[in-house]
């Protein structure tokens, strides 16, 4: 009987090994930042490969590009920051967030030149300001200035690809920038004793999110695959930490110090909740207040959010209306 | 491997003891586990409300009123912050959401601190707004993280009592089917030894000496097996079989009653033996209405024979006689001596002719085949006198006594002659 029992469970197991879902082939956008660390992982442990995608990545340098990737079809999936997605909700963009992977308390800063002598927001009044426009960098700057009353028509506004921010400072063409890592870290290695780094911690949480158009059913299935290689890796980078750390440095050729630098700011999770919805709205809101957009109206932020592959992979990490 | 029967039990309640060992182990383990997982439960329920508390805080109050007292906003932060220093022991996935759950709370602190920091004196009311809703976000997400970790928890409880339900029924199935697998296996080695035991002590007391065979092999029924087979080695030895025993008992009471229906020197029926096979034949005879006829031999000048020759030529000449009369009768006739040199030939279903007819042979054998002694043939007679069975005889002895009567008359009318009584009407 017991030998009966074991083939037969070997029969069931071979039988769904062999019982496949077909492969879809799928392309990701992302941006090249240790924030995708989770795809990063699950493509070098092959978490993708348990699922029903076989995945490519197209790196592209934040999740503005990735999100202009998606829209314009090159891409199946992206990775954009919340503040991505509320600027792009304003205006009414076919594009929905499938779950949020990750979130940083500390991945954008406010670097000043020393010379400058730029002690609080207060002293950037009137001075040259860097910052990539439409995205996590030109919100920051707002709300702190906000915080002191000012507002980005109190600074001199310089909009730079993210990349190219520091050769702007190191051009003496601005006098502050606003990039997120791991450029905050490659200006602190060279421009050491140059600039100073602004405590901002706590000030501003991003989170990156998985994107695509607005999906349908078999966009929501590869969504739904994606989705459970991320929760493998996950899992994988909460277990192996110091794996995970080696994979990212690898992939986006960093050094172990930057890795520890921006390691303990993030937190790999995810989730698909209430707070996404309110970040995102609150950025939305903000944007239109301070005229950072040309858009007038807050769309409803629910339209962006599909939570049908969450709801499938992780039911538990879900806490949105319904 | 030869396993003693107290080892297989041994090893059987041994076998029940882990089983149960383990059942019992399993229990304590999952009861363990639930109650870790409720406690986690309870710990996210309890952030769960602490959040919900200090969001309706926010909500409510007019945090950037001057006169806004920040007292209770920070005994329910604190409050907040002790419940999340005060976590049950969490898995990795949980340690994950209570890292974000700490440092969201870190933002939270650090955005009211901000907020409160001249209560934004400078700042316009958009940036108020805005920062009120980062602070509820940020509540949210402390929110939805407590959600999260409330629902692992009871996913937690849900999966721990549904895989120890499996595991105890799968324990129990398999420990019932070894327990009976144990029991049957032990019962029928002892039920089988038994009865080759038993078989073995019939198949003996049958006086059929053979070795116990055992089919499984125990300690216990192996030395059993082994005594019995020594002891049943000795017995076959100084015991001879019943069978055997019958047989040569069979055998020796056929010999000695031949010896007791046989006359010694002549090899033919004795005396006895005459009586018992003549009465036989006269009450058939009686019954069937039959004939039956008796010859009664007698050897003339046996005594002068016995004196000139001897008494062993004497025994030779009976035998000789015997051997003639032998010779002439035919296979349901019965010859027997008498006594002395008489004989008697009884002849079932023989009439007067038949017996005349017989007696005449015989004599003309013996006057063809005389006895030779140291080269000198001598011969003899018979005197025969024959009666056969009618209305006036009653018994036997009648019988006899009228062929009796027939050789004396048979002696006077001067030997070597066949006298009938009663006369036959022929004559």
């Amino acid at each position: 009987m017991l030998i009966v029992f074991i083939s037969a469970v070997w029969l069931y197991s071979n039988f769904e090994s062999h019982w496949q879902q077909p492969k879809y082939p799928l392309m990701i956008a992302v941006s090249k930042t240790p924030l995708s660390t989770p795809f990063y992982v699950a493509k070098a442990i092959g978490a993708f490969d348990e699922t029903c995608v076989s995945v490519k990545f197209d790196e592209v340098v934040g999740g503005q590009r990735a999100f202009a990737k998606v829209m314009n079809g090159d891409v199946d999936f992206g990775t954009s920051s919340d503040s991505v997605i509320a600027f792009q909700s304003l205006a009414n963009k076919a594009f929905v967030t499938h779950a949020m992977f990750v979130q940083s308390d500390n991945d954008v800063k406010l670097i000043t030149r020393t010379s400058a002598k730029i002690n609080s927001t207060m002293d950037l009044k009137g001075k040259r300001v860097g910052v990539t426009q439409g995205t996590a960098s030109e919100y920051f700057l707002s709300t702190l200035l906000a915080l002191e009353g000012l507002t980005i028509e109190d600074v001199e506004l310089h909009h730079y690809k993210p990349e190219q921010l520091m050769n702007g400072f190191i051009n003496n063409d601005i006098d502050a920038f606003v990039p997120w890592e791991p450029f905050g870290f490659q200006s602190d290695q060279l421009l050491n004793g140059q600039i100073k780094i602004h405590n901002t911690k706590s000030l501003n949480s991003l989170s990156f999110n998985l994107i695509s158009v607005t999906a349908d059913n078999l966009l929501v299935e590869k969504a739904k695959c994606v989705i459970q290689g991320l929760s493998i890796a996950i899992d994988y980078i909460a277990s192996h930490p110091s794996e995970s750390k080696q994979i990212v440095m690898n992939e986006l050729k960093l050094s172990a110090k930057f890795i520890d630098w921006v390691w303990s700011d993030y937190i790999f999770k995810l989730g698909l909740n209430q707070s996404l919805m309110l970040s995102v709205e609150s950025q939305a809101i903000w944007a239109v207040a301070t005229q950072m957009t040309q858009f007038n109206e807050v769309p409803n932020i629910e339209h962006f959010i599909d939570s049908r592959a969450m709801l499938q992979v992780m039911p538990n990490a879900v806490n949105i209306p319904q | 491997m030869n396993i003693s029967l107290l080892q297989r039990i041994f090893f059987f309640t041994l076998s029940c003891c882990l089983l149960f060992v383990l059942l019992l182990g399993s229990v304590i383990w999952s009861s363990q586990a639930i109650e870790l997982a409720f406690s986690r439960n309870n710990y996210a329920q309890q952030l769960t409300n602490q959040t919900n508390t200090l969001k309706q805080l926010v909500a409510n109050d007019n945090i950037y009123d001057s006169n806004y007292s920040i007292n209770d906003w920070q005994s329910l932060e604190l409050k907040l912050t002790a419940l999340l220093k005060s976590s049950p022991k969490l898995t990795d996935q949980q340690l994950t959401i209570q890292n974000s759950l700490q440092s969201q709370n870190e933002s939270l602190k650090n955005l009211f601190t901000l907020i409160n920091k001249n209560k934004l004196k400078n700042a316009s009311e958009v940036i108020k707004t805005h920062l009120k809703a980062k602070l509820m976000t940020q509540l949210e997400a402390i929110r939805s993280d407590a959600l999260h970790l409330s629902a692992i928890a009871q996913k937690d409880i849900y999966n721990t009592i549904k895989n120890q339900a499996i595991f105890i029924i799968t324990v129990s199935a398999v420990s019932i089917l070894a327990l009976l697998f144990g029991a049957f296996t032990l019962t029928s080695i002892v039920r089988k030894s038994l009865n080759e035991v038993k078989h073995a002590f019939e198949k003996n007391h049958s006086g059929d000496y053979q070795n116990i065979q055992l089919s499984h092999h125990s300690k216990e029924f192996d030395s059993i097996a082994i005594a019995f087979n020594a002891m049943n080695e000795k017995l076959s030895e100084s015991t001879v079989s019943l069978t055997v025993m019958k047989k040569i008992v069979e055998e020796r009471t056929h010999v000695l009653e031949l010896l007791s229906k046989t006359d010694p020197l002549t090899q033919v029926a004795n005396r006895r033996a005459l009586f018992e096979r003549a009465s036989m034949e006269f009450s058939r005879a009686k019954r069937s209405k039959n004939k039956l006829t008796l010859l009664l031999l007698d050897c003339d000048f046996f005594k002068h024979v016995n004196d000139e020759f001897g008494h062993l030529f004497g025994d030779e000449l009976l035998i000789h006689i015997c051997n003639i009369c032998s010779q002439e009768i035919r296979d349901i006739d019965f010859l027997a001596r008498y006594g002395g040199e008489e004989f008697i030939i009884v002849l079932p279903n023989c009439d007067i002719a038949g017996g005349i007819e017989t007696a005449n042979r015989i004599q003309n054998s013996l006057a063809k085949h005389c006895v030779t002694l140291d080269g000198k043939e001598v011969c003899v007679t018979l005197s025969i006198g024959i009666s056969m069975l009618s209305e006036r005889h009653k018994n036997l002895d009648q019988l006899i006594n009228d062929a009796d009567k027939a050789m004396y008359l048979a002696k006077e009318k001067g030997r070597n002659r066949i006298e009938v009584l009663p006369a036959p009407n022929l004559h």
